[in-house]
């Protein structure tokens, strides 16, 4: 089989639907996009692939040596192509969406993967800029490791790659504003942009929510499913905005965080600046998205879901509502 | 001589997402999101930090910055990002500076200690008070 990317063939479909969404913008919501803010997004568009060209060839060399020790051989015989195995490729689209779940989970959840998730998550825009908002350093992580399981069942690397690129292709579409809500039995069962906005968002309620890739269904069945609330404004981004669009600091920020974190903390904590959750510290100075969401709750009286008005607009001193 | 085809992508990439980014300029998107009253600034420090109440608040003369004090004492200085605003919440490492123009109005730069988020400069009527407080919450008595 010839080497086949997905995401290269749809790269003209990005440039047209960005395009297509910049227009409404002008129409609808031109503050729906920020020029310097689009820029720094694509860029890590475009330095993700560089990276991953440069550095990825080490987790496919553990896939490769992974996949000599599979437990089953797909098809007839040993030598029978993995490609031709027709009833392969749909079962290896879901178990790897289910691994995309769980390696994003961890991605928001152990701070090793989050320094190079949260570039994903650092734009205060919800567009399909931002869908192309790719982390250059995913390769030092260890999310690699999340596909090994698959490839020892025994689906071939290459299957396992076409499959994340397709589910990759079908996470572009849900980065916008532009579309409201898709069709209840679509929302029921489909990652939706309505879903994936919440997952974006920093308001308390929605903090690490919705990580599902093409499948909202395995957020509800591991619980972490929250339904975006129509009359809460969304506020996108990280939790201690950037405020900065400079390119190199949005890549490599949480990064030079952690190992500051790691190299200035007692030697007993040092390991836990790198795999417990983004915000944990052991001197607690700092907030959790669990602890941020359980402020949040004991403020608005254990409400989970007061909708009314905004987050930010609660408890306020002034009674005058403001429109988001 | 053949280019190689990860540097010939690039170059292609590099073209079209400058393209994308003159388009969205020349487009006229984003716009400049002011302060522009003090309900702004709540709302803004309300998403900062949920749950932040200003009791007192200070906004630059153009609506680009503003500082917010708490019933705690705690202070946030809230800065235009793009079309967007980004804050900080202010410890001991914040420094602020009076500065005068002659002629112009009296100001003020605060520092949060963040090379990377940048000085904040805000056009103030009254500074000094400003000052003192920023400047004080790095002496150790401070609560």
């Amino acid at each position: 089989m010839p080497e086949f990317d997905p995401t290269q063939y749809a790269v003209p479909l990005f440039v047209v639907a960005v395009l297509a969404e910049m227009i409404w913008a002008k129409l609808r919501a031109p503050e729906a996009y920020e020029p310097k803010d689009t820029l720094v997004s694509l860029a890590f568009g475009l330095g993700s692939t560089v990276a991953g060209a440069l550095l990825g060839g080490f987790a496919v060399a553990v896939f490769i040596k992974a996949y000599e020790y599979r437990v089953f051989d797909f098809g007839p015989n040993e030598n029978s192509a993995w490609w031709a195995v027709w009833w392969a490729w749909p079962v290896c689209f879901v178990l790897d969406d289910c691994k995309y779940y769980w390696v994003h989970r961890a991605g928001h959840r152990i701070r090793w993967l989050w320094a190079s998730h949260v570039n994903h998550h650092s734009s205060q825009h919800y567009n399909l800029s931002t869908a192309l908002r790719q982390s250059w350093t995913g390769p030092l992580t260890f999310g690699f490791l999340f596909a090994v399981p698959l490839v020892l069942l025994g689906f071939h690397p290459g299957m396992i790659a076409i499959c994340g690129g397709f589910n990759l292709i079908y996470q572009f579409w849900i980065h916008t504003e532009a579309i409201g809500r898709m069709p209840r039995w679509f929302e029921a069962v489909m990652n939706t942009p309505s879903h994936h906005r919440v997952h974006h968002a920093t308001n308390p309620r929605y903090l690490d929510r919705n990580y599902a890739g093409v499948f909202i269904v395995w957020d509800r069945m591991f619980g972490t499913f929250e339904p975006e609330v129509d009359d809460e404004p969304i506020r996108y981004g990280i939790v201690k905005q950037l405020g900065s669009f400079n390119l190199l600091w949005s890549v490599f920020h949480e990064w030079i965080g952690m190992i500051a974190d790691i190299w200035h903390s007692p030697w007993r904590h040092k390991l836990s600046y790198l795999l417990r959750e983004p915000g944990w510290s052991h001197d607690g100075s700092r907030e959790t998205s669990d602890m941020i969401r359980a402020r949040w709750q004991a403020r608005v009286g254990g409400e989970i879901a007061p909708a009314a008005t905004s987050v930010a607009d609660r408890n306020r001193i002034a009674g005058a509502h403001e429109a988001a | 001589m053949a280019l190689p085809p990860l540097l010939l992508q690039t170059a292609g990439s590099l073209a079209a997402i400058l393209a994308l980014a003159g388009l969205a300029w020349w487009l006229g998107l984003g716009g400049a999101r002011l302060l522009t009253d003090d309900e702004a600034v709540r709302h803004a420090a309300g998403e900062v930090e949920d749950g932040f109440n200003p009791v007192v608040i200070a906004r630059d003369a153009e609506g680009r910055a503003a500082l917010a004090e708490d019933s705690q004492g705690r202070i946030m200085v809230i800065r235009r990002h793009g079309n967007r605003f980004a804050a900080r919440l202010l410890g001991p490492s914040a420094r602020a500076v009076i500065w005068r123009d002659p002629g112009v109005a009296d100001g003020l730069e605060v520092d949060c200690g963040e090379a990377r988020f940048g000085k904040v400069f805000l056009e103030l009527p009254d500074p000094e008070a400003w000052a003192a407080a920023i400047n004080a919450l790095n002496t150790p008595d401070h609560a």
